[in-house]
């Protein structure tokens, strides 16, 4: 949702930079960028740098004829320099490149094409001087509006969470999707694609954790795996053990239940122990087990009523696997049922 | 608890792969009797495979289950019977590219974590800063190489279907706990009385 928000944001964004574009045409003096800051040149250079060094006069007529451009050799500008290579023209070393936040790049970014197409106008300066000199000139000014933009930015941005991430970007080139990320994460796509992983394995591990019992009261991820891993363990040895009693309690190991049923007389099997096989011994079981016992075992009550329900089967007889699964076991078994 | 629709589905199953498996035995001459181990072990076969069908392939547990079932010439009878033909030729056909490639991958991260074990140790014991975010992933992991290895077919499988995988298989693995519990309550009661 936040990814929405921010590309949402970024649009407006470039919507209000386009409104901005059209506002340097219109009023079309050299010194554009100065009237955006609503300070003439001078001044705006003294902001940027202290006032031991001589302010230049940054005007675009001061491109006269001089091949050398001496630009503030302010620590500040420099290491900004250095920190963003975008420009690497011969007289631009010393020039200041900041790394702006997103919108300033942006908007910088159209005042950066303003100035060529203005500076052409320019007969004495010759093209390649006064392009790295226009456009760090409007890097030098970036430093000295950035406080005023900043402010500018702050308010017309929606959401300004992240104060922490700036992006180094090619600020030549227009403003495009900004992620806004939470603060103190990486935007990359890398880490947001594995940040969607995890959001979607946590999800997993908490059904798993309300599965599984006792895993409520757990927090961490190992622990609640520890459960998990215990419980599956347990699942798979009681079929082991139970397996082992089955084996156990007969020679074969099929279990006719079919002959249970009163009426069928033809399949009864030879070797099956021989309780499970004859019907004739049943009632036998039933007046012990009820005097044993004081649980419904086999239903017998229900031998002529449909017990759930069969599904198209003869409903006089319930079917030998409901009747067995009709088998309440609580008090026969000797295993803790989980 | 009146039992499930699936366990009333897996009990007729297993039962039918049950009596499939004696039939077949008792036709041979040797196996007229069956140790309690065999016999064990073919319930318990039964009962795996007869819940994994239940599952008409949908969950990849049930699927590597069946296929490493199958494995064993053993119990090709048994398969046949119980899965109807066509569903043990679909599965004989091997792994899926996707569990080869998985499996590739497996073993080669293997081979590399051994080659590189050695380095680690020396690393470990260098460096004393152990960040506690480190030793959980450490934990993590281990874990989860041990529900691999628990899961059927968990080997082959990513991080989070092994989390979908696990939780269909424990509850499929109850149904059957339930089940095989029942019939054993009762047939030690009958046979006792």
């Amino acid at each position: 949702m936040e990814r929405i928000g921010a590309v949402e944001s970024s649009l407006q964004f470039s919507e209000e930079i386009e409104t901005l574009m059209t506002v340097p045409h219109e009023s079309g003096t050299p010194s554009s960028f100065t009237a955006l800051l609503k300070l003439p040149a001078n001044q705006a250079m003294e902001l940027l740098h202290d006032s031991s060094e001589k302010p230049y006069d940054y005007t675009f007529n001061c491109t006269s004829s001089s091949s050398h451009l001496h630009f503030p050799s302010n620590l500040a500008l420099v290491e900004r320099a250095s920190r963003l290579s975008v420009f690497s023209t011969t007289a631009a070393t010393p020039a200041a490149q900041d790394s702006p936040e997103t919108t300033n790049s942006s908007q910088n970014s159209l005042k950066v094409k303003n100035e060529p197409t203005e500076t052409d106008s320019n007969p004495n300066s010759s093209p390649v001087i006064s392009d790295p000199m226009s456009q760090t000139q409007t890097k030098c000014q970036r430093s000295g509006k950035r406080k005023e933009r900043e402010k500018k930015v702050k308010n017309s941005s929606k959401k300004s969470k992240s104060g922490e991430n700036e992006k180094p970007e090619e600020t030549e080139k227009l403003p495009y999707v900004h992620v806004r990320a939470r603060r103190g994460q990486a935007t990359d796509s890398h880490s947001l694609a594995e940040r969607a992983r995890r959001e979607k394995i946590n999800a997993r591990m908490k059904l798993l954790q309300e599965l599984v019992p006792g895993c409520n009261k757990i927090s961490g991820t190992a622990l609640v795996l520890d459960e998990i891993i215990n419980h599956v363990q347990t699942l798979q040895r009681q079929v082991e053990m139970l397996s082992m009693r089955l084996a156990a309690v007969n020679p074969r190991i099929d279990f006719n239940l079919d002959s249970f049923f009163p009426g069928e007389s033809g399949s009864l099997v030879e070797g099956n122990f021989p309780s499970m096989v004859m019907p004739l011994t049943w009632p036998e079981v039933q007046p012990i087990g009820n005097r044993q016992q004081q649980q419904q075992i086999w239903h017998f009550d229900t031998l002529h009523q449909p017990v759930w329900g069969n599904e198209g089967e003869n409903p006089n007889f319930i079917t030998p696997e409901n009747s067995l699964l009709s088998y309440d076991s609580s008090a026969n078994s000797g295993k803790m049922g989980s | 608890m009146p039992p499930s629709s699936i366990e009333k589905a897996f009990l007729k199953k297993w039962l039918k792969g049950l009596q499939a498996l004696s039939s077949s035995s008792s036709s041979s001459t040797s196996k007229k009797e069956m140790s309690i181990f065999e016999r064990k072990k073919a319930i318990k076969l039964s009962a795996d495979v007869a819940m994994a069908s239940l599952k008409n392939g949908t969950t990849s547990w049930s699927r590597a289950l069946i296929q490493n079932a199958s494995k064993d010439d053993n119990n090709r009878t048994l398969l046949k019977n119980m899965l109807g033909s066509q569903c043990d030729e679909k599965l004989s056909r091997g792994p899926t590219t996707t569990s080869m490639m998985c499996s590739m991958r497996v073993r080669s991260k293997r081979v590399l974590r051994r080659s590189c074990r050695w380095r680690r140790v020396r690393k470990i014991t260098k460096d004393q800063r152990v960040h506690a975010g480190s030793m959980a992933k450490r934990l993590v992991k281990k874990r989860t190489q041990v529900l691999r290895s628990l899961v059927p077919g968990g080997e082959y499988m990513d991080e989070y279907s092994l989390f979908e995988e696990t939780l269909d298989y424990i509850m499929s693995l109850r149904a059957q706990v339930d089940v095989m519990r029942r019939l054993a309550n009762a047939s030690e009661f009958s046979s006792k009385s």
